[in-house]
């Protein structure tokens, strides 16, 4: 069969043809109208065909054909033609603006929304279905204006939208809900206008006022405790029931917007569903909902990780019924959309968060390697939750001690993932590093290999205070009983200089990590208190300073402990910390040793008084350090803290004060 | 086979939590990174023997009564090279493990028995015979009690003759971080006894580490 030539450029293309035809003046109203449908029939549900239509300017021609027709209705000689053209404008629009945020915006950008809303009230009710279907599908879209219920007249508006016979009108009144209601004041401001009481009357009516009504409901009640208890309310019936039947509805999405109303009861208070059978059927449906091929199997997962999160009951409910096994499942059935991937191993996360079982069991099924594997994904989203997933695995002490993680196939990824665009991918994956370099085996010199340190020390760095205190965190976490070649390798990025300005970062809770990073490094054999004396004693000077000024208490902590740390080396460590600890002679500044025996906080005590446990230890030196030590009051000091209601530092404080007593003997002889 | 104890929940290193009303403390002598040496006797009718140990917290978790770490026992005549197994631990907090073992093989009687050998226990038999200790306060008792059960072998296969079959009844000392245990293994000789004190690396007096998992 002879086919036809490819049409040379010059010529329009079918697409511009259409486009020309709605443009010109000269194109009769009735084909206007054809050319409509057929616009309306390619790009429903094709969004490549959508992106093409707007590329040529499509949604303003539609947009102003509508407003034509609004302008001439009820009169001028196309009566016959006015209201179809009408609906199949105003059904281009909406297609355009379905699913697509470029269409949205063209939508919106046109002057499409007054138009539409304005004919919210037509007479013909086929007008106002197309109308509202459309306007819906922009406020699915995060770009849709947001709609103001603060204002009277707008709540006036929306209540008589969904006081409306037409579901598809009562429809959007949910839509506008969901969309803007977010803070507490627009929940309460719903509240108080008696919108919860209509919105239960829909969930009695047709399919899409079901969804619409649950949907937004669940804005309305979400983390608002008050508002929670208003629905639960005697004047709202048996709304909680009637909730509860929905979660048995033949329509997954009905199901699942039931589950997620329930969610929120939940979580706003423990009083509410505590009944166990409830909450395991929760996790049945979502559970089950998983399964759903469509957008509802990518929203579940998302239901359940906000029904576990932090919850150890319900995670282990949901470890009962098998969940760990069937989310690994799923991820091994094949590729998925990022967003779906993103929600499984987000609830996967959750469920691994607190129980040591969860994690055992993840562990064991392949689905690990899957999860390394993913850390490469294109998507951020999946990139960080595959990160949390990681982070929270490897929260189990027993597994590190095991060495599961310290391989090339996780750190690789892991260490690439330093240097990723995405702030939040950042941050997971240094959550994930922190515990993974924890490691109590030989192998953290892995990590070390792979560029690890390096990308840490880079991110020690950063501008963002986030991003600095996670870095220092992980090579804290590295730092911890490390051999002293790994050590001497850590410190060929980490200098001296560096570790100084981390100890004095505006941010305390750097200071902190910072400090905890020196104490694990003066930790271990005699010879790694020498690295605090470097810079020609630098190191040291500034973690004395950081104790006279710092007013965080973990801070203090911290440089009490690496203080102490030192006081376990030799007589000239020990003399080193007498000095930061005692101002020089002649000074009236007191001894902020005192400060921090008898400080409120019992771990600040405990550390100070380890400093005195080594600084009185039998040695050469420790007689003068005890006579240092009494003039200062330090010992009358020990001698109050001998009942201390915390049995630690009531233990140390004997033991100190036992050994300067023998040099106090000494000294009298 | 290492056997998993199944009903532990996430173990986290938590710094300076304060424990419930009536559970022992935190002691920093007993907290992650900490080491102790010493000896443990394995004595049978054949031969006299004793090994040196080294163990090593390395997770602890009060508000669970869990901790964990690892044992090495040099000069062990089976194997050419030392062994090192991993551990997890009970606390008995009264909150969350009495005194009663009610696992791995050993009786009410058992539990008494071996719980006796140690000094610093008998002003607490009175109670703990009518019901495990759950009403005893601790929070101001210089001595830990915990059970250590070792999972598996860390460096050497299963089939280096040596068991772990068993669980370590433990007195730790709040004072001087001295350990104290018994081996409980119904099928091996018992009261073998373990002897550790705190090490301190050879310093001066003592140091310690942290680490927080996220």
């Amino acid at each position: 069969m002879p086919t036809s030539a490819p049409p040379p450029s010059n010529y329009p293309t079918r697409s511009e043809d259409l486009i020309g035809r709605l443009n010109s003046v000269l194109t009769p109203y009735e084909t206007k109208l054809k050319t409509l449908r057929e616009l309306k029939n390619q790009i429903i549900g094709n969004r490549t065909k959508k992106l093409a239509f707007l590329k040529l300017g499509a949604v303003p021609s539609v947009v102003s054909i509508l407003s034509s027709a609004v302008a001439e209705n009820g009169g001028g000689s196309n009566l016959e033609f006015n209201e179809p053209v009408i609906i199949q404008s105003a059904a281009v629009i909406g297609s355009f603006a379905c699913g697509l945020d470029a269409g949205v915006k063209a939508v919106l950008d046109a002057g499409a929304f007054p138009l539409l809303f304005g004919l919210i009230s037509h007479p013909n009710e086929k007008v106002v279905d197309a109308s509202a279907r459309s306007l819906k599908m922009i406020y699915q879209s995060k770009l849709a204006p947001k709609y103001d219920f603060l204002v009277e007249k707008n709540m006036d508006f929306l209540l008589s939208l969904l006081n409306s016979k037409n579901e598809n009108v009562t429809g959007l009144g949910g839509s506008i809900i969901t969309h803007s209601c977010h803070t507490s004041i627009e929940q309460e401001t719903l509240s108080e206008a008696g919108v919860i009481k209509m919105l239960i009357n829909l969930l009695r009516g047709s399919l899409i006022q079901r969804d619409a009504s649950l949907e937004s409901l669940g804005a309305i009640i979400k983390e608002n405790p008050g508002v929670i208890s208003k629905f639960m309310g005697p004047e709202n019936g048996r709304a909680l029931n009637v909730v509860t039947e929905l979660m048995k509805d033949r329509y997954p999405r009905t199901r699942l917007l039931a589950c997620m109303c329930l969610i929120h009861i939940r979580n706003a208070s423990l009083r509410y569903l505590q009944d166990a059978g409830i909450k395991t059927k929760l996790i049945l449906i979502l559970f089950e909902l998983i399964d759903d091929p469509g957008q509802v199997g990518d929203e579940a997962p998302f239901a359940l990780s906000s029904l576990i999160a932090e919850k150890e009951d319900l995670q282990k409910i949901a470890f009962d019924s098998n969940i760990v096994d069937k989310l690994c499942n799923h991820l091994e059935k094949g590729s998925f959309q990022a967003k779906r991937l993103q929600g499984i191993f987000l609830a996967l996360a959750d469920l691994c968060s607190k129980l040591e079982f969860c994690r055992d069991r993840f562990l064991s099924l392949k689905a690990f390697n899957f999860l390394t594997n993913v850390l490469t994904h294109d998507s951020p989203e999946v990139r960080a939750a595959a990160c949390i997933c990681l982070k929270n695995i490897s929260r189990s002490v027993k597994n590190l001690s095991a060495g599961h993680f310290m391989n090339e196939t996780v750190i690789t990824p892991l260490v690439r993932l330093l240097q990723d665009t995405c702030t939040s991918v950042l941050i997971a994956a240094l959550g994930a590093i922190s515990n993974i370099v924890v490691d109590f085996t030989v192998h953290k010199s892995k990590f070390i290999h792979c560029g690890g340190v390096k990308q840490l020390v880079q991110l020690s760095k950063s501008m963002d205070s986030t991003i600095r205190v996670n870095a220092v965190w992980a090579l804290k976490n590295l730092m911890f009983l490390v051999n002293s070649m790994c050590k001497e390798e850590i410190l060929l990025e980490l200098s001296p200089s560096m570790l100084i300005s981390l100890i004095c970062d505006p941010e305390t809770s750097v200071q902190e990590q910072a400090l905890a990073l020196v104490r694990n490094l003066v930790d271990g054999p005699m010879d790694s208190v020498e690295y605090v004396f470097a810079e020609e004693g630098l190191l040291l000077n500034a973690i004395g300073r950081q104790l006279q000024s710092a007013s965080k208490v973990e801070v203090l902590i911290q440089g009490m402990y690496v203080l102490s740390n030192v006081a376990s080396g030799n007589e000239l460590h020990k003399e080193a910390v007498m000095n930061q600890l005692f101002p020089p002679a002649g000074s009236d500044m007191q001894t902020i040793l005192i400060k921090f025996l008898q400080s409120t906080d019992s771990r600040l005590r405990t550390a100070s008084v380890w400093a005195l446990v080594n600084l009185t230890l039998t040695s050469p030196g420790a007689n003068i350090r005890v006579m240092k030590l009494q003039s200062a009051g330090i010992v009358c000091q020990l001698k109050n803290m001998v009942n201390d209601p915390c049995l630690d530092v009531k233990l140390r404080a004997k033991t100190a004060l036992g050994q300067s007593m023998m040099f106090g003997d000494s000294s009298m002889g | 086979m290492p056997v998993r104890v199944v009903e532990t929940s996430s173990p986290s290193q938590v710094s300076g939590t304060t424990p419930g009303n009536n559970t022992p403390p935190p002691c920093t002598l007993l907290s992650v990174g900490q080491g102790f040496s010493g000896t443990q006797n394995v004595s049978s009718l054949q031969k006299d023997e004793a090994w040196r140990v080294n163990v090593q917290i390395q997770g602890i978790d009060h508000d669970h009564g869990y901790l964990c770490g690892t044992m090495e026992a040099l000069n062990v005549p089976m194997a050419d090279t030392p062994v090192v197994t991993f551990w997890e631990g009970e606390i008995v907090d009264t909150k969350n493990y009495t005194f009663f073992t009610g696992k791995w093989g050993a009786t009410t009687e058992d539990d008494i028995k071996h719980w006796t050998k140690f000094q610093s226990f008998s002003p607490l038999l009175s109670k703990v015979e009518v019901d495990g200790g759950k009403t005893l306060d601790l929070s101001n008792y210089p001595f830990i009690f915990m059970r250590w059960k070792e999972q598996y072998f860390v460096n050497v296969g299963t089939d280096c003759g040596l068991t772990i079959a068993g669980f370590y009844y433990v007195c730790f000392s709040c004072s001087d971080g001295s350990i104290n245990g018994f081996y409980y293994d119904p099928n091996s000789s018992p009261f073998q006894k373990l002897e550790l004190k705190s090490t301190n690396d050879g310093r001066s007096g003592f140091s310690f580490s942290t680490y927080e998992l996220q």
